[in-house]
């Protein structure tokens, strides 16, 4: 989920507060987590099979069971900036715990979740986990944010507990040990997904781009995604650069229309995206709209306005989903919640848990060591988001990825793809135009 | 054809004058901002750096106010726009920066006005800082809210046309039209008898979605190749809006400065402040005067900016544009008024320049470099002058 590492940046942003002020813009970008030093989606063309390769394996003991219980641990923004994603991967977390336990829990013993709050901030996420693991946790499930998923992962490659990750998508997160794992896909496979979208489902041939320089997200997103493009023989006939924080993009756009494009990637998240699109309309700039998760907010429909409507962008699932499993988890959770998930968190934090939960079951003894090698084992599991398959792919499972549509005021789920349809190269879907 | 002859150098000069119109009225938002930053200076000898804080408060009383009108970011349902409720927006940010600025000098800068200059400064920085951080715990932030566009009434945008377009792509336009329109029937008939879905990976669906894109991009193409064979300058309705509002404004300033007693005393003290005090003139009211008057340009540019340009407000909002406006307050010679507006103007169209010739990694660098050349040759700006000033 990156546009909540933004979140997460603005915060540290809030913290950074000493940085100079009066020149530049003091904002996101640069305190953003997953911007900094330590930085991120190099290499976007990584398989997940390359990584499994090189993943330390991590020194710590683990936990062991003890006592009647089971005890998982997860840490979620329960407060904070990211509370609607913290809410419901925690609801998902307890819908889980609550099916299993039901059917009579693990091996007699039933399943004791424990939540602990990162108040959307990655120091607390790295203390919550800590506290965690010291009670004892076996395995713990979290976060949506990259920047809080890797002071996670910190702690808990040390103390030898295995993670699962609901939605944190920055690619080299994984390689951090042989303990993280996650449910979601990576920026590395957004844009050829969306890449594939273009050129095969929508017909395009010249695209143009526009990148926000300032997120390492976005400009990996636009690479991955130009190389693509040019692979199935598009074109791009452009790309301009924009910073997040600018507010008029209509010196790009001038530009770019001058090129005649017949589509438009934006890979920036959707505080500019809006905006964007709103003056590529003003400019008479009439083509289709495409772009990564980044855009996925509610805050979309009014920032971007009639002009973002029609456009598509790449998402992990959606309520609106015919799959029957999809059908069956919104009516497990209206009843006991009362209303659908707000987010798609909602389904990873499900996910997330009901892997871990599984893998325990799988897990030969009841300790954290072997739960690592019981989760990194996994076959396709039957998540709610789609299949998940960790075995050989290190911590990054081949996801299927869903590409929605931006109705009025509701996103319209067009095309969902899997993994190997896009990174193999093996189309199974439309052969595309000659 | 695209006039080719108007590639000279990897340069498309076909999308200059666009591009020059686009500057001219970005720049006007920042010659709007810049006369605050000027005027304070003028009078006070003091670089507001809170003037951003300013314009992004502004943004979020036109946020408030259009919220008020039932403007709410609910989506379906939006009440009739009129040209009365952007003026009652306009008036509101306006009133409600003037207040701000005013408050802000009242309570930090008047305490330090007798301290050292760089005392003030620092309050200013602080007051900046204070706004930002601590605005964030009361506005709307995150996820960030933005001016809902349905409270333009001005949409649509209108052409100015420079080289006419050419007659002959027309007729290609017309001529690929009815394939496409044919293809696209054959395809939405055929989902709607089948029941499939538009990206199914269906053969049949897929032949028929390949054959409409086949067509779409030959009717496309030549539509778009016709609208960029000639060399026209599209304007925003709500943009020209925006560019007379800061005309008017700045008009409205300059009868006010040169013409009128509270102007000349604006003037007097700004001239010598000391002086001005002893032969009479209230300076704290001028003072106050000319927070009112640079905080509600402040407020008439975040106005503007907030709804026309549809960009979600973050207590950030101002940093960067107070940034550019500061600069280009300093371009045109801080202090004088004129030279606010021509840097500002200046501003504008350097950046869309810079994007033009394919630099728009570079933008706000540029800004920048142009200031470091024109302080290296006219170190008091461009219309400022050149003393050198013992601090």
């Amino acid at each position: 989920m990156t546009l909540i590492q933004r979140f997460t940046g603005q915060i540290a942003a809030v913290a950074a507060l000493g940085i100079l002020i009066g020149c530049g813009s003091p904002e996101t970008g640069g305190a953003k987590p997953n911007g900094t030093a330590t930085n991120t989606s190099k290499g976007p063309e990584t398989t997940p099979d390359a990584t499994a390769a090189a993943r330390p394996v991590s020194p710590g003991a683990g936990n062991k069971a003890g006592g009647n219980t089971l005890l998982i641990g997860m840490v979620a923004s329960v407060n904070g900036e990211l509370k609607p994603w913290g809410d419901d991967c925690v609801k998902g977390g307890q819908l889980a715990v609550e099916e299993v336990n039901a059917k009579g829990g693990i091996d007699g013993k039933k399943i004791d979740l424990r939540i602990g709050d990162s108040n959307s901030k990655p120091e607390q996420g790295k203390s919550a986990a800590e506290k965690l693991i010291s009670d004892g946790v076996l395995g713990i499930v979290g976060e949506v944010a990259s920047g809080i998923t890797i002071q996670i992962a910190g702690s808990a490659f040390e103390k030898g507990i295995p993670v699962i990750a609901v939605g944190a998508t920055r690619t080299d997160l994984t390689a951090k040990g042989n303990n993280i794992f996650r449910v979601c896909y990576t920026d590395a496979f957004q844009g050829p997904v969306m890449a594939t979208f273009a050129y095969k489902d929508l017909g395009l041939r010249k695209v143009a781009m526009m990148t926000d320089k300032k997120q390492p997200y976005s400009t990996g997103l636009s690479d991955s995604f130009r190389k693509k493009f040019a692979e199935l023989g598009g074109e791009i006939v452009d790309e301009q650069f924009y910073e997040s924080g600018q507010t008029t993009f209509s010196g790009q756009l001038t530009n770019l229309k001058a090129k005649n494009p017949d589509g438009l990637f934006m890979s920036g998240y959707f505080t500019e995206v809006g905006p964007i699109a709103r003056q590529a309309k003003d400019a008479g700039l009439n083509v289709k709209m495409l772009g990564g998760d980044g855009w996925d907010s509610s805050d979309l429909f009014t920032s971007g306005g009639e002009a973002i409507q029609g456009g598509y962008y790449c998402n992990h699932y959606s309520n609106k989903e015919q799959r029957p499993e999809v059908k069956d988890f919104i009516t497990r959770w209206t009843a006991k919640f009362g209303k659908e998930p707000a987010t798609a968190m909602g389904a990873l934090g499900y996910d997330a848990t009901m892997l871990m939960l599984d893998a325990l079951k799988r897990a030969k003894t009841k300790d954290s060591k072997a739960l690592i090698d019981a989760i990194a084992d996994t076959t396709d599991f039957p998540g709610i988001s789609g299949k998940v398959t960790l075995k050989g792919n290190g911590g990054d499972p081949p996801k299927r990825a869903l590409i929605v549509q931006v109705g009025k005021g509701e996103l319209i789920p067009a095309k969902a793809y899997e993994w190997d349809e896009v990174m193999k190269g093996a189309a199974a879907g439309s052969t595309g135009q000659k | 054809m695209h006039p080719s002859y108007l590639i000279v150098a990897g340069l498309d000069f076909t999308a200059l004058p666009q591009q020059l119109v686009n500057g001219l009225l970005l720049g006007a938002i920042y010659a709007l901002i810049a006369l605050g930053y000027t005027m304070v200076y003028g009078v006070l000898k003091l670089i507001n750096f809170a003037h951003g804080e300013v314009y992004m408060l502004g943004a979020y009383t036109a946020l408030f106010t259009s919220w008020y009108f039932g403007f709410l970011p609910n989506l379906n349902q939006y009440p009739n726009s009129s040209f009365w409720i952007l003026l009652i927006m306009l008036a509101g940010s306006m009133i409600v920066c003037a207040i701000i600025g005013v408050l802000i000098e009242r309570f930090a800068y008047r305490p330090m006005r007798n301290n050292s200059r760089i005392a003030s400064l620092i309050t200013a920085i602080g007051v900046s800082l204070l706004f930002q951080y601590g605005g964030a715990l009361f506005l709307p932030n995150s996820p960030p809210p933005s001016v809902a566009e349905k409270v333009n009434p001005f949409g649509g945008a209108f052409s100015v046309p420079i080289i006419p377009a050419d007659a002959k792509l027309s007729e290609v336009v017309k001529a690929t039209q009815p394939d496409y329109e044919q293809k696209k029937k054959d395809l939405e008939e055929y989902l709607a008898s089948t029941g499939q879905e538009e990206f199914s990976s269906d053969p049949q669906v897929v032949a028929k979605r390949d054959a409409k894109q086949a067509a779409e991009q030959s009717y496309m193409d030549a539509k778009r190749k016709l609208e960029t064979s000639g060399v026209k300058v599209t304007i925003q309705r709500g943009q020209l809006t925006m560019l007379l509002t800061a005309i008017v404004l700045m008009l409205g300033l300059r009868y006010l400065v040169l013409k009128t007693p509270a102007g000349r005393a604006m003037r007097a003290v700004s001239l010598d402040f000391d002086s001005a005090a002893l032969m009479g003139i209230n300076v704290d009211r001028v003072i106050t005067w000319t927070f009112v008057i640079g905080s509600a340009m402040a407020g008439a540019g975040a106005m503007m900016t907030a709804t026309f340009l549809g960009t979600p407000l973050t207590t950030q909002y101002g940093v960067q544009p107070g940034v550019k406006a500061f600069v280009a307050a300093v371009l045109g010679g801080i202090g004088n008024i004129p030279g606010a507006a021509l840097g500002g103007i200046l501003m504008g169209v350097a950046e869309n320049l810079v994007v033009w010739i394919g630099f728009s990694q570079y933008r706000d660098a540029i800004a920048f470099v142009v200031l470091i050349f024109i302080l290296l040759y006219r170190p008091g700006g461009l219309l400022g002058s050149a003393k050198v000033e013992k601090v």
